[in-house]
């Protein structure tokens, strides 16, 4: 009895959570006609459609969201890229290396990521368009690559790779650079992946800084453009639908890909 | 997303204090060792290996912090000339500005209203799935989904869900509710927002709670019920002083997140109905590019990072606290 209601009520919670995606994915396989046209009352097909229809992505991808979309998805794989080989060679320097600063240099890297990038995105961006970077790729990427968040997790991991192994290694001959390309690398997967996620989440997430930041129809991201869209007069719901679905099944792809290392990714980043 | 059991290993902060302590106890060892033997020091190479990351930290993040804070003492005059220091002038300015106080009062109201209600939602669920019950884990999952939309996204989806006609009232409707007004109303524009905020931020929150549920030996839970324990007793006795430490965690980062809300106001509200959702994040953005003052803006910046840093602060007193 005790064990039918607990299953009732996880199940009755989570299609409650679930049920604006459902209205969502449904919507977008829908005519923007009938977005709202099914909806009183309330019945099983506000929620399923027996005619699905793939004309709202076919839009999607002719229009501005499409072209917003793969922008998106070019900064953020530029960050992770670019943000892995910045933040675990400073990880490295601050596991595997000794010298003098290096508790100030990790107190840096601490301080840098308990101060919200959100706060200091407006100050940033005045600076940015200072030096010309406003609508640029650059200036869209650069503030993701640096990520106290990153360099602190692969540190963790770099922290328990046994020092006999870089002992090891210099008797081989391995200069640090060797030490840290053929020994840390290989051996911290599940560390890079996670950070890797981090970075890719931080900037596929992202709003205030593209806002401030890539405005122009060459430049502008996904969620930026969707919001636009959404704010016009004439709204056609079923493409403003696709492209949530869009924006949101490819991190959720990449999520579930490296599912394992996202849940330790995030119980150990803890501050978003 | 099931692998929760997993949490533990790579190091929450709060969890891998005592390992981290110990690892720099024996790396400090290890230093003295080295100096006594004369080994050269790394400082040239481990420079070449900083150097990237140490410039885009300084450039980006802790530059920008001291510009705002430096520029939060000046402000523009045309008829002295450019840059004119004032002082604590722009932040007696801002004490001043009805809007800002409103923003304050705004900001202060929902702190105190969403951060209790996310983490006892996030608690009580994170007990509810961690019970032995049927597609429990598949029904977490559905729980744990908004964490994949972008938050921008999220609230263009609740826009249309608050619409007169949109999914919100068809569902009052389903309970014999009469239509609501939701974000055109001064009462109920503010808990609107909260509901779209709980739904994206209490799956994630969730999470880290039921890895501290998963910590809790299971004898514990046995050894209580056969002494007769209720459920109720268990869940108050046992569950929740056992996972205070990332409860507290999550209140601390909970509250964090929530004072930097920006995109639900910005995409649904714009600080309306009459600056009843004009959260500070959206009040410093509102400020610097619709007013265009941005050396007030500035001033707001550095108190918005002041009192995330007490926050954060806050926190780690809080766990360094419990280890004793």
């Amino acid at each position: 009895m005790k064990r039918t209601l607990l299953s009732a009520g996880a199940a009755v919670i989570g299609l409650l959570f679930f049920i604006p995606l459902l209205w969502v994915l449904t919507g977008s396989l829908r005519p923007g006609s009938e977005t709202f046209a099914r909806l009183s009352p309330l019945s099983w097909d506000s929620f399923i459609t027996v005619h699905p229809t793939l004309e709202n992505y076919s839009k999607l991808f002719t229009g501005d969201i499409g072209r917003a979309t793969a922008n998106s998805l070019l900064v953020s794989v530029s960050t992770v890229l670019a943000g892995l080989a910045i933040c675990s060679s400073a990880a490295f320097a601050l596991s595997a290396l000794r010298f003098r600063g290096q508790t100030a240099v990790f107190a840096i890297v601490v301080l840098s990521f308990l101060i919200p990038f959100d706060a200091i995105a407006i100050p940033l961006s005045d600076m940015f368009r200072d030096w010309n970077l406003t609508n640029t790729f650059t200036g869209l990427v650069l503030p993701g690559i640096g990520n106290g968040m990153a360099i602190f997790l692969l540190r963790q991991f770099f922290l328990a790779i046994p020092t006999e192994l870089v002992e090891a290694g210099r008797l081989d001959g391995l200069g640090w650079f060797g030490v840290f390309i053929r020994i840390y690398l290989p051996l911290s997967r599940p560390a890079l992946i996670g950070a890797g996620l981090t970075l890719f989440l931080f900037q596929w997430h992202s709003y205030v800084w593209p806002l401030l930041m890539g405005t122009d129809r060459g430049h502008i991201l996904g969620p930026v453009a969707l919001a636009n869209l959404q704010g016009q007069n004439f709204v056609d719901y079923g493409v403003v639908f696709a492209g949530a679905v869009l924006l949101t099944l490819i991190p959720l792809a990449v999520i579930l890909g490296f599912q394992r290392y996202f849940i330790q990714s995030v119980s150990s980043s803890g501050l978003k | 997303m099931d692998s929760t059991g997993e949490v533990s290993r790579v190091g929450n902060p709060m969890r891998t204090r005592q390992p981290r302590r110990l690892g720099k106890a024996t790396k400090a060892g290890r230093a003295t060792k080295a100096d006594r033997a004369g080994q050269p020091g790394q400082g040239r190479v481990a420079l070449l290996f900083l150097l990237p990351a140490l410039i885009s930290l300084a450039l980006l993040r802790l530059i920008p912090a001291g510009v705002a804070l430096v520029d939060s003492f000046f402000t523009e005059s045309l008829l002295r000339g450019g840059r004119v220091f004032v002082g604590l002038g722009n932040y007696s300015d801002l004490l001043g500005n009805a809007d800002f106080r409103k923003s304050v009062g705004v900001t202060l109201l929902f702190t105190v209203i969403v951060n209790p209600l996310q983490i006892a939602v996030a608690f009580l669920l994170a007990v509810l799935y961690t019970q032995r019950a049927t597609g429990s884990k598949f029904w977490r999952s559905l729980v744990i989904l908004p964490i994949a939309v972008p938050p921008a996204v999220s609230a263009v989806i609740w826009s249309v869900i608050y619409r007169p006609d949109g999914l919100g009232n068809s569902f009052l409707d389903l309970l014999k509710i009469p239509a609501q007004p939701f974000l055109t109303s001064t009462e109920q524009a503010l808990p609107s927002i909260i509901v779209l905020l709980s739904w994206i931020g209490v799956g994630y929150w969730m999470l880290f709670l039921i890895a501290g549920i998963n910590d809790i030996p299971d004898d514990i839970h046995e050894a209580a019920s056969l002494d007769g324990v209720s459920p109720w007793r268990r869940l108050w006795s046992i569950t929740l002083p056992l996972v205070r430490r990332p409860l507290a965690f999550v209140l601390v980062a909970d509250t964090v997140s929530n004072l930097l809300v920006f995109a639900p106001v910005q995409i649904l509200t714009k600080g309306g109905p009459n600056g009843t959702t004009n959260l500070m994040m959206y009040d410093v953005y509102n400020r610097a590019y619709a007013i265009g003052d941005l050396h007030t803006a500035q001033a707001e910046v550095i108190l918005l990072v002041a009192v995330t840093l007490i926050i954060v602060a806050l926190q780690f007193r809080l766990l360094r606290g419990d280890d004793r």
